[in-house]
């Protein structure tokens, strides 16, 4: 087919591609008018929920609770509860400050400059420090708030950014060991992961917060939320430690042996030949697991913590606003919704770039 | 100067219970092209991944340069030096430039300035007529242009001996004879050599001994006029006859 001939061209117009793809045939007809009317049908309903018959000044709260629109007063009122948790509400700038700490590290390390060891770990330090010293305070000037509480989405960032950077350089060392040639290295190794996946998450983070520290000495126990942070780490890289080791296994053998017949030692091929092309093959189940992680901090309520979720349940549990937990969730659906889908786009842009090593 | 570039001494391996390689004797001068052949499965291979401990022997003695292969880290890593080895699928890293493939390792292991260490990439870049192609990916590429560049990464090393297993199997045909070229010019310079090859037109330009492997012993030796016009064994007879299509 000459797709560049004058009459091929002049059916790309937009009726005829309509056509083309909509209403080929009579059956193709028929599936575009009835999935484009429900579609137009669910999306009116929500419009007219959320928008047309929906209440957003907080003085109108009688008004909602006869409504049957949203009444997205509840978070015109309630917002920083949802996102601030328990924190004390004069200090609430500082935990604002200390989100934008965390989101602004995590996206400049998203960019290709910071990428070298060293530039990442300055960046991290800085970033977890300006957002210890925010939110804890006790220093500068700043009124001490202890991490029982914290709340909200800086607590969720901050369990999020904390898991994924110490569950990282931990799951390469798993996957390096379960892959070590000596056995019962090797073998120990795949126990412990097969062991850590078989257990609940649940389970690990209780075990961490509650019993643990029946069982080690006092110096070792700290803040629960830091043996929290840990556990969930340590969960995380059991399961990033199998998506590296599938990356690794499959590079073809001769990768390795290349770089065995040019001399490089052991600690140059994983550095440079065997981890870069396996987190390459390893990606897209690497971001799945990094949006699974985002979303499952929520688990931390369990222990008590308020995390942003939590946070939102508290924001409309009280008589007056109980009636409007549907808004509060959508609320926070849409927060999540906003870091998953980023992490997401940032996850293809990543594979659109590394492809370019690789065609 | 007095010691040989390899000298492997009633050498054994095995694969579990198979005898892949049994009771090996072999000497390469400086300066010697050797081109090793026989049927599949016969050990060739085998061999010359034992030189430099991509496979390991299980008995017998492996000298390369005067360093004894053995367990010793140090000395493999010297040995590792010394012997460039070029596979037949090429296997260049394709997440590198072809540049800094050739640079890598002299910088690495050889602790070359990354300026120089370029120079001399280009140097060789230029020796196997593909210069222009240092900022490509080893995947944008031909098969021929690839193994080329992977006959560069090894001599930037500056090694003392190359090896190549089966350099051109894995390649069409038009581009087998863009790799012999540089082979044939290797040679010429004077390069310690241990080629396993189906090429007997290359091993009768320049090697100084055929080697013919069967069943994991070396069957017969011979420089390659006596080899291909009066082979002894009757083995060396029916592969020459193979190869050479009648």
């Amino acid at each position: 087919m000459n797709a560049s001939s004058p009459a091929e061209i002049s059916r790309q117009s937009l009726p005829n591609v309509l056509k083309d793809r909509y209403f080929a045939t009579r059956i193709d007809t028929v599936v575009t008018l009835t999935f484009g009317a429900v579609s137009l049908w669910l999306l009116w309903s929500f419009f007219e929920w959320a928008v047309l018959h929906a209440y957003f000044d907080p003085a109108n709260r009688d008004a909602c609770v006869q409504s049957e629109g949203a009444c997205w007063a509840v978070v015109t009122a309630r917002w920083r509860i949802v996102l601030f948790g328990l924190y004390p509400f004069e200090e609430q700038w500082r935990s604002a400050l200390a989100c934008l700490a965390i989101v602004v590290t995590t996206v400049l390390s998203c960019l290709p400059w910071f990428w070298s060891a060293l530039r990442l770990a300055l960046l991290w330090v800085v970033g977890f420090a300006a957002f210890y010293i925010l939110m804890r305070g006790g220093m500068l000037g700043l009124e001490l708030v202890s991490e029982r509480d914290w709340g909200g989405l800086a607590l969720t960032l901050f369990i999020f950014a904390a898991v994924v950077l110490l569950g990282m350089p931990l799951s390469i060392v798993f996957a390096l060991l379960r892959r070590s040639e000596l056995p019962w290295i090797s073998r120990t190794m795949g126990f412990l992961i097969d062991t850590i996946r078989s257990l609940p998450l649940l389970t690990i983070m209780f075990a961490f917060a509650v019993v643990l520290p029946f069982a080690t000495p006092d110096w070792m126990n700290g803040q629960q939320l830091y043996r929290v942070i840990v556990g969930y780490a340590i969960f995380f890289a059991c399961y990033q430690a199998e998506i590296i080791r599938g990356g690794i296994q499959s590079l073809p053998a001769g990768q390795e042996e290349a770089a065995k017949a040019l001399g490089l030692r052991y600690w140059y091929r994983v550095g440079y030949i065997v981890l870069p092309q396996a987190f390459r093959n390893a990606l897209p189940p690497t971001i799945n697991q990094v949006v699974i992680t985002f979303k499952e901090t929520s688990l931390v309520t369990i222990i008590g913590f308020f995390d942003i979720l939590a946070s939102g349940r508290a924001a409309s549990g009280t008589g007056e606003w109980s009636f409007a937990t549907i808004e509060v969730y959508v609320f926070v659906a849409l927060i999540f919704f906003v870091f998953v889908f980023s992490l997401s786009r940032y996850g293809a842009y990543l594979e659109r770039r590394l492809r370019v090593g690789t065609r | 100067m007095s010691d040989p570039a390899i000298r492997i001494a009633g050498m054994h391996k095995y694969y579990g219970k198979f005898h892949a390689l049994q009771d090996i004797d072999l000497t390469v001068a400086r300066g010697e092209k050797i081109v090793i052949c026989g049927p599949s499965g016969s050990g060739k291979s085998t061999l010359i991944r034992c030189i430099n401990r991509l496979e390991e022997h299980h008995s017998g003695t492996i000298e390369v340069m005067g360093t004894c292969l053995d367990d010793n880290v140090d000395h493999i890593d010297e040995i590792r030096r010394e012997a460039g080895m070029v596979f037949q699928n090429f296997n260049l890293f394709p997440h590198m430039s072809v540049l800094d493939n050739c640079t890598l390792a002299p910088i690495l292991v050889r602790k070359t300035a990354r300026a120089e260490a370029e120079n001399v990439a280009m140097r060789y870049l230029e020796r196997v007529k593909i210069p222009e192609q240092a900022h490509k990916f080893p995947g944008e590429l031909s098969g021929g242009q690839q193994q080329r560049v992977a006959i560069a990464r090894a001599l930037c090393m500056n090694p003392e001996i190359m090896l190549f297993d089966e350099p051109t199997s894995a390649l069409d045909p038009e581009m087998i004879s863009e790799v012999l070229e540089v082979m044939v010019g290797l040679a010429k310079e004077g390069m310690t050599m241990v080629c396993v090859t189906h090429e007997m037109g290359f091993a009768r330009q320049v090697a100084d001994r055929v080697i013919f492997m069967s069943e994991g012993r070396i069957v017969e030796e011979a420089p390659p006029e006596e080899f291909f016009t009066n082979p002894q064994n009757e083995r060396t007879r029916t592969f020459i006859g193979q190869v050479m299509g009648h």
